[in-house]
């Protein structure tokens, strides 16, 4: 339950930071030029080599989770969550993912099945599907606007390498993402999320999204995510997005010599 | 910082704009107030075509719904979802590229002539699964019965369209597109009375084709099916030429013809064709020659309703026939047999696995059915909410229930809410054949008032299924009751219990349809014209009541005075009188832009003045497809159109809201639409994705304010809570940010009762928030910086904060009601199971500020939280029980800090022994209270690591799960439980002494420690645990 949870909201999460916006009748690349420009220029996304992101996620009426979004280049991950003191973790390095589910007593790292790892490897593509889209094999199209959000908002529909297809739609003012609607194949099957994405604010020069709603399309049910605080690169040490051999207690646990 | 709370629910209008730069309510200005799609799926909706292909494997599967759009499910049928919600929603063709899945041609407006057939507008394609749609044309057509694509050539597509079926044109007949629909080209028209009924395409040689084209024509008092017209044709080179097929064929006028090619041998052909003798025939020589085999019932029953074969693609001789049942033939068509007795009869559409001759999907009046034996047993698929309601009512029990007949599904009454979900076993019917209206009784909530077609009104006991036929019957010297297909039945809104229906008369009875007052003379126009139903049909007789003219369609009384009713005609008269029913006067002629002999389709006297009124009126059945609305003031006299061009669909209803009247409520055949200024604008109505379905009926909750929609292809739909909408005035939307009031926020019972697994199969209705629903409106999207809402209580203390919404116009945000959750701290051995061990303490009833935090700027509000008014608890009782879960949420939160301080000090203790040598021996003494800490961790805690169910239980275990069964019930705590808290508490402060001596072993070896330049072990404070709380570690 709560390693759903955790997969459909982080997806989400940041990958989100992508947005633009325009008038009119721009253009495709004139979108997408706005919108990196909206989020703080190439050069300052660029500069970004880790960010750690810490708030809460609300999973339901009255259910709230402390979390840690913790993202390093070149394809690194790690969200951590925490119920009744109980700390859930999934990581990421590039190539193999793994997750850690205390909730129900055990605490070994569990690896994650290639299919489950869609979420991870989206949200480790670390400035958003947008960015040099074309260098990592995504193809975007612009299919016009369409009504999102109580508004008029740029679609644009990208596919990425792996062929499945997001929708992300752009603010026609600041040219920041306001929506994106994901579709994955698990197993050969659809599942699709959406995710509205607000509360932008200015960190270090960059526009970050401090709010998120996410869930399976068309339900009503979402789960609700605000950040707290943003580090822009923070020092992250690689060792953190490896599955850990046997059950990691926390640091603070570790037994003198251990 | 306290909060002042402000105006009793009411809202705070920020920044006020010049009130003349008005800001209209569109469409997207209301989309953030959502709708409930609450079912039933326990039932149809008819569905018009089915579709399916095997891919990768797996079964994909689209289903065209008469009304209630175009649903696709990837599984064979275990789930569905609506892939067409933007556009019309009635479906009359599906087909599926066989080349590229992910291609669907789609033709709009079902073909099934019955009388309340919708209508489409063309052709539409998606290209990637149905994420995306194009509209390709043919937007004048109406009706499509099939698409045909050439399997060589995918971009080659034939559209057979029926065209309209209420008026004469040249918008029908075979087209044909060569690129995708980009153009098209009419190849096959025979005159502006015929249209396309059936396409068949040979599977090896998509040069030919064979087409039935039909004359047809319905009128608001008759059907005929026939004429001239009407032919099998055939071409050869792709549909430049096609030539009348004729030979075995009945000679004289046909009707509507179904014709099938055998994909197993191309030269086999079926057709069923109506004539004065109907048939199915045969031919097996490409439809040069045709033979009769067989003209058994379900053959040649209502052509126009079921003018479909199927032949398996296997077996040339294997055929099937949907039709008032599903016959199958296993020798080529001489004897058929029934196979699907258990679905719901009037199929519609059946599809045979290709690869799996054994594997059928087939649907009807009643849904969706697979089998995978061939027929002989069906599984309904209980997870389309394609019901098609008339019309809807209510009760008054909580959570109150709806109401409301069904197209050839009888009625149905279901609970508007219920907790996790509205669930097909929620349902319940009533009344088997078409069911129409249906009220409670308000004076007895036991009993049902329901019809069936031509006003066969009954009364049930819904407890025991006991029913009466309380239908009125004409007495010696009188004439025939007219009664309407959908008869109106009404309840006096001033007097409990009075009832009224209408055939050419009206009809009252305060008896509870024991005995019926006739109040009124014949008030139809009376013409006998439109009175020979017993001649509808055409080549084939029928004449079901669905013809039945001249005969009172909506009633009304007015709230503000019982002798004042209104009765509206389907031939168009509007009749009203003030006395009780001694006179009545027709009003009709004083509406100006109104066509003579309209139908009135809804009446609805207003509730705040006897004088005003208001009424639709539906051209449809003549052609007229415009939407029309009036009001009165003066009690008929004069009429202002309300309607205007930015509308759509012909009218079904109009409703007042119960408290504001400027607010007002329209469906017509594309979808709800909102005045909020008494009918001066319009905004068509999309929250929640509900689409643009016809919109029988609306009703408006009197107790509740939400806004209860029947819908005639998707069910019942509900918008909980009026109260913003009421208060969106001009004020509000020229205010760049304003909270709306609210209704009271109820604390519902948390129900634990009533859970199943039952997997993906079966539809869900949502249902309502449990939460308080905060309403605002912002006149720009939210973007920069924070929009949340801090919730306070009534003592100003901040109890919760929840993240806004920031979509421009109205936003719904929910509050749970509930503190933050309680702290808790690290263990082994996982969630302790407890549901209610997770969420903070609800909060006590009261009024509680909201404070809107977006950007730099504040405003405020306010939520008046109540119990639910089932609750038996008392105020003291909830008092105590509020008390007590604090008093347990706060000793969760000392044992946390009690944890996280002798953890810390542990590995304080640790780290130090670390940094002494081995032979220090104040190394073993600080090891040694090291120790002591943590075999105090493991009475707090769980600790065994094992993994899985230790059943390890420790204070932390215990206090949450005490906490939670605490926090999960309203009423008072039982003693055992304020045993149990005083025990655990005592015993938390046994521990806490115990670590306070420790940490007074902490100062002597501290010192020693500090001699050897060693940072002292510092065990944390409450104070110093506190402070890292609130500061969001």
């Amino acid at each position: 339950m709560f390693r759903k949870l955790a997969l459909c909201s982080f997806v989400l999460l940041l990958s989100g930071a992508a947005a633009t916006a325009v008038a009119a009748d721009l253009t495709l690349d004139q979108i997408l030029a706005k919108n990196i420009q909206a989020r703080g220029g190439m050069e300052k996304l660029k500069a970004v080599k880790s960010m750690r992101m810490t708030g809460k996620m609300t999973v339901g009426p009255g259910m709230e989770a402390p979390i840690t979004l913790i993202e390093k280049r070149p394809h690194n991950m790690r969200l951590e969550f925490s119920l009744q003191g109980m700390t859930g973790v999934q990581a990421y390095d590039g190539k193999s993912g793994w997750t850690i589910m205390p909730f129900q007593g055990k605490k070994d790292a569990e690896p994650m099945a290639e299919d489950d790892l869609k979420d991870a490897e989206e949200q480790a593509d670390f400035d958003g599907p947008l960015v040099d889209y074309k260098e990592k094999g995504n193809k975007v199209e612009l299919m016009g606007k369409d009504a999102v959000e109580g508004g008029e908002a740029y679609k644009l529909k990208v596919t990425l390498k792996n062929g499945d297809v997001r929708y992300i739609y752009i603010d026609p003012d600041s040219f920041l993402e306001i929506k994106t609607e994901g579709k994955r194949t698990i197993r050969g099957a659809d599942q699709e999320v959406e995710s509205t994405i607000g509360d932008y604010k200015e960190v270090e020069g960059l526009m970050i999204p401090f709010s998120m709603q996410a869930g399976m399309k068309g339900s009503p049910q979402k789960q609700s995510i605000t950040i707290d605080k943003v580090e822009i690169n923070p020092t992250v040490d690689d060792s953190v997005f490896k599955m850990p051999a046997a059950a990691p207690a926390p640091a603070a646990d570790k037994k003198p010599g251990a | 910082m306290r909060i002042k709370s402000l105006l009793l629910l009411l809202t705070l209008i920020a920044v006020p704009l010049l009130a003349d730069d008005a800001v209209k309510v569109d469409d997207q200005t209301l989309s953030g107030l959502t709708a409930r799609s609450i079912g039933p799926a326990a039932t149809g909706g008819r569905v018009a075509a089915v579709a399916a292909v095997k891919d990768k494997g797996r079964t994909l599967v689209y289903v065209g719904s008469a009304g209630g759009g175009l649903w696709k499910s990837p599984n064979g049928g275990t789930t569905f979802k609506p892939v067409f919600d933007k556009y019309t929603q009635s479906i009359g063709a599906v087909a599926i590229d066989p080349k590229d899945h992910s291609v669907v041609w789609v033709g709009t407006g079902e073909s099934w002539m019955r009388n309340s057939v919708s209508v489409g507008d063309g052709v539409y394609r998606t290209t990637d699964g149905g994420d995306n749609w194009q509209k390709l044309g043919l937007e004048n057509t109406e009706h499509i019965a099939g698409i045909a694509i050439d399997p060589a050539n995918t971009s080659t597509v034939f559209a057979c369209a029926a065209g309209h079926l209420w008026n004469a044109g040249p918008d029908r007949g075979v087209y044909k597109t060569s690129d995708g629909g980009t153009t098209w080209k009419k190849v096959l028209f025979v005159n502006q009375e015929t249209g396309c009924s059936s396409i068949a395409m040979d599977p090896q040689d998509s040069r030919i084709l064979y087409a039935g084209m039909w004359q047809f024509r319905r009128t608001p008092w008759s059907f005929t099916s026939g004429g001239p017209g009407s032919a099998l044709f055939k071409s050869t080179d792709g549909g430049a030429t096609w030539r009348k097929l004729t030979n075995g064929l009945p000679g004289g006028d046909l009707g509507r013809i179904a014709v099938a090619v055998a994909p197993s041998r191309t030269s086999v052909l079926y057709a069923v064709v109506e004539a004065a003798h109907s048939a199915l025939f045969r031919s097996d020589d490409m439809g040069e020659s045709w033979s009769e085999v067989n003209s058994s019932f379900n053959i040649v029953g209502r052509p126009f309703y079921f003018a479909l074969l199927t032949v398996d693609p296997q077996n040339y001789n294997r055929v099937y026939k949907p039709g008032f049942s599903l016959t199958v033939s296993d020798d080529g068509g001489k004897t058929f047999s029934p196979i699907a007795g258990s679905a719901h009869g009037d199929f519609h559409a059946l599809w045979v696995d290709p690869e799996d001759s054994e594997h059928l999907l087939t649907a009807s009046d009643g849904g969706f059915y697979s089998s995978a034996d061939r027929g002989n047993t069906w599984n309904f698929h209980g997870n389309l909410p394609i019901a098609q309601f008339y019309h809807v009512a209510y009760d008054m029990e909580r959570p109150y229930n709806v109401y409301g007949g069904l197209q050839d599904n009888a009625t149905w009454y279901g609970p508007s809410t219920a907790p996790g979900g509205i669930y097909n076993r929620h349902w319940k019917s009533a009344d088997p054949g078409d069911g129409f209206w249906a009220y409670p009784d308000p004076n007895d909530p036991d009993y049902l008032y329901s019809e069936t077609q031509g006003g066969r009104i009954q009364r049930e006991n819904m407890k025991t299924g006991e029913t009466r036929d309380i239908m009125p019957s004409p007495r010696a010297g009188e004439p025939k009751y007219r009664f309407n297909w959908n008869t109106p039945i009404y309840m006096s809104p001033t007097r409990k219990g009075t009832i009224y229906i209408g055939c050419q008369f009206l009809f009252r009875s305060r008896d509870r349809g024991n005995s019926w007052e006739k109040i009124s003379p014949d008030l139809t126009t009376n013409d006998p014209e439109k009175q020979k139903q017993e001649q509808s049909g055409g080549l084939t007789v029928d004449n079901s009541d669905a013809e039945t003219h001249t005969t009172i369609f909506a009633i009304s009384e007015s709230p503000k005075n019982a002798n004042l009713v209104w009765a509206g005609t389907d031939d168009g008269n509007l009749q009203v009188t003030r006395d009780g029913g001694r006179t009545w006067s027709n009003v009709a002629g004083n509406i100006a832009g109104l066509p003579r002999n309209t139908w009135v389709s809804s009446v609805e006297a207003s509730r705040y003045d006897e004088g005003t009124a208001f009424a639709t009126f539906d051209g449809h059945a003549m052609g007229d497809m415009k939407t029309y609305i009036f009001k009165t003031s003066d009690y008929g006299k004069t009429w202002k159109a309300l309607a205007n061009d930015s509308m759509s669909g012909y009218a079904h209803v109009i409703r007042q809201d119960t408290v504001n009247p400027e607010l007002l409520f329209a469906g017509t055949e594309a979808g709800l639409w909102v005045s909020v200024d008494g009918g001066g604008n319009w905004a068509h109505f999309h929250g929640g994705d509900f689409p643009p379905v016809a919109v029988r009926d609306v009703a408006i909750h009197p107790r509740e304010g939400d806004l209860i929609l029947a819908t005639h292809g998707r069910g019942v739909w509900v918008v909980d809570d009026l109260t913003p909408l009421r208060a969106l005035t001009p004020k509000v939307l020229n205010s760049d940010v304003a909270f709306l009031p609210s209704r009271n926020s109820v604390q519902m019972i948390a129900s634990s009762s009533d859970f199943g697994f039952p997997g993906d199969g079966e539809f869900s209705g949502q249902p309502a928030a449990d939460d308080a629903v905060i309403t605002y409106y912002l006149k720009k999207r939210h973007m920069f910086g924070d929009l949340k809402l801090e919730i306070y209580d009534p003592a100003g203390k901040l109890v919760s904060t929840v993240d806004g919404g920031k979509r421009k116009g109205l936003n719904r945000v929910t509050w749970s009601m509930r503190m933050k959750p309680p702290k808790s701290p690290a263990a082994a051995g996982g969630i302790v199971p407890n549901f209610f061990g997770i969420l903070g303490p609800r909060v006590l009833d009261g009024a509680y500020t909201v404070k809107m935090i977006k950007g730099k700027e504040t405003y405020t509000s306010e939520v008046k939280v109540v119990p639910d008014p089932r609750s038996t608890h008392t105020r003291a009782e909830r008092e105590a029980q509020f008390k007590t879960a604090m008093q347990a949420y706060n000793l969760l939160a000392r044992l946390t800090y009690v944890v996280d301080s002798v953890v810390d000090s542990r590995n304080q203790a640790r780290d130090r022994v670390l940094k002494l040598a081995s032979t220090d021996p104040l190394r073993k003494q600080v090891q040694d209270v090291g120790d002591s800490l943590d075999s105090m961790r493991s009475k707090l805690v769980a600790v065994n690591e094992a993994g899985g169910i230790t059943g390890e239980v420790r204070l932390r275990e215990y206090m949450i799960d005490l906490y939670g069964s605490i926090n999960g019930y309203e009423g008072a705590p039982t003693q055992s439980q304020l045993n149990r808290l005083e025990a655990l508490t005592t015993e938390l402060d046994g521990i806490s002494a115990q670590y306070a001596a420790l940490n007074k072993q902490f100062d002597v070896i501290n010192a020693e420690l500090q001699k050897k330049q060693l940072d002292p072990v510092h065990s944390l404070t409450r104070e110093e645990w506190d402070k890292r709380q609130s500061a969001g570690n």
